[in-house]
């Protein structure tokens, strides 16, 4: 698909914050010479305990108010994350506005009651809500990014989602079409795509996000996942036929109910190996694609580190009945940052702000209730 | 005087520039390298406090301060942002933490023991018969699907039953279309359920576990109740509910685990059915007694239903594994606890 580095600003006519020539000097300088650049940890100084009392005080808030504050709790709790999330020492600034999420949320309540009525009362119905969603979709997706990015902002320069409802409904529709005809081979590319219109659409003041094509490497490592997957289940059988077998010549009857335990654990660490595979490499893939001007990303997450971080989350948040949640939220956020490091050339103090328009929250709200995963 | 240290930032490029505030009568006064203003408070916004995040000063022109020293912006702005400022007292304290957290479980307490059945009931009630009966048949389509087949009953007795049913309806003014669906749901055992909308499922083995009419009279009779007060519907909109309720205080948690939502679901539900199944049989003994049968033929079937389930350690398929037996009987208590008592309320009934 696209190559790297060769493309220009395409989308709203953006002017890129470097002038040509020190940008060239900019990809001339990085590629070789790593140790010219400086590097920034991500670094996360959320605490457990201050994030648990916030938290709770904003849940009984919003139970005390019917669900009103819930916009305001979300704008508390993101402030929160955002400004614990620091490069350089500076955090990151989330400037959403609480009124905004608060309709984006009433009409995405309205729309999931349609939808979950509409399937009980005809299913004919719900097929018109599917077409609906599928022209939604997109749009819902770019409205989405696109408030993140306007109410996001770093050292007092927002960030700006600049892709379009055509590009985004080519990638979702045309290329989710793709894979359901080729029978999910075709996933890895549309994951890919979606990556890839998320990420270079993004501008941070006038500087375009960059990235590389993910294609090659996103199928390399799905292959990999599907190959371990296939592997493991044949391993599986195997053993429960040997197991089945040789104790059926003792035990004149099928499996005693024991020997289930160990493979029911066994398939779901497996599971939840893989997808922290997935996870991490994924993750580290698109982030260690991305150039935004000076800037490239060293995204290290390891799969066995993330999946040691769920089972301990799952285990406590059920153990305690829900309050570890803040603990585990925070945990995972803080091994996150803790493994990506900014690769800086020069600077951070030159990028330069652009204009941005106010964008509505209902993209946003809508995509949090149906619950889109975009992957970055 | 107050005075502190801050980083601006123009918020026309990233640069940063450390310098020293100073709060004059009515203005700041920001010194740094190249720098010199001064702005108006009047022209200065603050942030609310989260946690002890860094604060943000927003200033005319789209420029920002940013500033650890709370202290100095309490002194300089002591009221700003009241509201915020007063969750900010509440998150500070963990006396206050748990204060939310009794009042969030009994909030939950309270919305799923009290609240959601009210609210199910009050929803079911705007549901027409007729969308019941189509919720009842998609169900019914299911158990054919999945675990039932054809009766092998003759159509006789078919019929006879049918009449049965007819003589246990009557009078009851109800709009409900009643009518007996017969199948051979070999997995199910002897069982009978009330779909929404008037269907009543009855399985081949139920009848064969009958010593007479009035035993079966005493399960549809029971069925008749689930039926009238939508017990199918309430119980469906009632999980949902409780699951959207912990999926809105869990939150964040839905993420990381869909199992912190399934898990107290299923628990749920089988502490609503419970419930339901105590109205039905007062239901019961009442239209038993109305027809002039005796409640007594409840105990018997019921009592009959143990016997068969704890034999047969739940399992219909010819299987007499002795080991499966305590397994199948426990199984079968734990979601039928209080038998015995239902028993007893029958006999007690008479």
């Amino acid at each position: 698909m696209d190559e790297p580095g060769r493309k220009e600003p395409h989308l709203g006519g953006n002017p890129y914050a470097y002038p040509t020539a020190e940008r060239a000097a900019i990809n001339v300088a990085s590629a070789p010479a790593q140790a010219d650049k400086h590097r920034s940890p991500v670094v996360f100084t959320a605490s457990a305990g201050e994030y648990f009392r916030i938290w709770i005080v904003n849940l009984a808030l919003t139970i005390l108010t019917l669900g009103i504050y819930s916009a305001w709790a979300k704008v508390r709790k993101k402030r929160y994350f955002y400004s614990h999330t620091r490069i350089d020492d500076d955090g990151f600034e989330y400037r959403g506005n609480p009124v905004a999420i608060l309709k984006g949320r009433i009409i995405a309540v309205i729309l999931l009651a349609i939808y979950s009525f509409a399937g009980h009362f005809s299913p004919a119905l719900k097929i018109v809500f599917v077409i609906f969603l599928a022209i939604a979709v997109p749009w819902l997706i770019v409205r989405s990014l696109a408030f993140n990015a306007f109410n996001s902002a770093y050292r007092n320069i927002r960030l700006h989602f600049g892709g379009t409802y055509g590009e985004c409904f080519k990638v979702i529709v045309l290329y989710g079409l793709l894979t359901v005809i080729s029978l999910g081979i075709g996933y890895p590319y549309l994951k890919a795509q979606l990556i890839r219109f998320a990420a270079r659409n993004h501008h941070y003041g006038t500087t375009q996000f960059e990235i590389g094509s993910l294609t090659r490497s996103f199928y390399r490592t799905y292959l990999k996942a599907f190959g371990v997957l296939i592997l493991s289940f044949i391993v599986l059988g195997i053993t429960v036929a040997v197991l089945s077998f040789g104790l059926r010549v003792g035990n004149r009857g099928a499996l005693p109910m024991g020997v289930g335990i160990p493979f029911a654990v066994a398939g779901y660490g497996g599971y939840l190996l893989l997808f922290a595979y997935l996870r991490a490499r994924i993750s580290n893939l698109t982030f260690n694609a991305i150039t935004i001007g000076p800037v490239q990303f060293e995204s290290t997450l390891r799969a066995r580190d993330l999946a040691g971080l769920y089972v301990v989350n799952i285990v406590a948040i059920i153990a305690t009945l829900g309050l570890a949640t803040p603990w585990a939220v925070v945990r995972t956020l803080r091994y996150r940052a803790g493994k990506t490091i900014l690769l800086v050339a020069g600077g951070l103090d030159s990028f330069v702000a652009g204009q941005a328009r106010q964008v509505a929250a209902t993209g946003e709200a809508v995509g949090e209730m149906f619950d889109f995963d975009i992957g970055l | 005087m107050t005075e502190f240290s801050a980083v601006y930032y123009d918020g026309r490029t990233s640069a940063r520039t450390p310098v020293r505030v100073r709060a004059l009568d009515h203005s700041l006064h920001l010194v740094g390298a190249e720098l010199n203003i001064e702005v108006p408070f009047a022209d200065v916004r603050v942030d609310a406090r989260v946690g002890d995040t860094r604060r943000i000063l927003s200033l005319p022109g789209g420029a920002q301060l940013h500033t650890d020293d709370h202290a100095a912006l309490a002194a300089l702005f002591p009221r700003a942002n009241r509201l915020e400022a007063w969750v900010h007292e509440l998150e500070r304290r963990w006396g206050y933490a748990l204060a939310a957290l009794m009042l969030i479980a009994g909030a939950a307490w309270w919305s799923v023991t009290l609240g959601l059945p009210v609210v199910a009931k009050w929803v079911a009630d705007f549901v027409p018969i007729d969308i019941e009966g189509r919720l009842g048949a998609e169900t019914l389509y299911a158990l054919d699907k999945s675990l039932c087949t054809r009766s092998a009953l003759g159509a006789d007795r078919q019929q006879a039953l049918q009449k049965l049913l007819g003589t246990l309806t009557s009078g009851l003014n109800d709009r409900y279309p009643y009518h007996l669906e017969f199948r051979a749901c070999g997995a199910v055992g002897p069982n009978a359920f009330a779909l929404p909308g008037g269907a009543i499922v009855v399985t081949d083995a139920l009848i064969k576990l009958a010593q007479n009419d009035p035993q079966i009279a005493a399960v549809l009779a029971h069925e008749i109740g689930h039926v009238r007060r939508r017990h199918g519907l309430r119980l469906a909109l009632q999980s949902a509910g409780a699951a959207a309720l912990i999926a809105a205080l869990a939150g964040d948690a839905v993420s990381i685990t869909g199992l912190a939502v399934i898990l107290p679901t299923a628990l749920l539900q089988n502490g609503y059915s419970r419930e339901f199944e105590n109205e039905a049989d007062a239901d019961a003994f009442r239209r038993l007694k109305a027809i002039g049968l005796s409640p007594k033929y409840f105990a018997e079937i019921m009592m009959r239903l143990e016997d068969y389930h704890a034999k047969s350690g739940g399992r219909q398929d010819g299987d007499t594994r002795d080991t499966a037996t305590g397994k199948g009987a426990l199984d079968y208590l734990s979601t039928h606890p209080a038998t015995a008592e239902r028993i007893a309320r029958a006999l007690a009934n008479q």
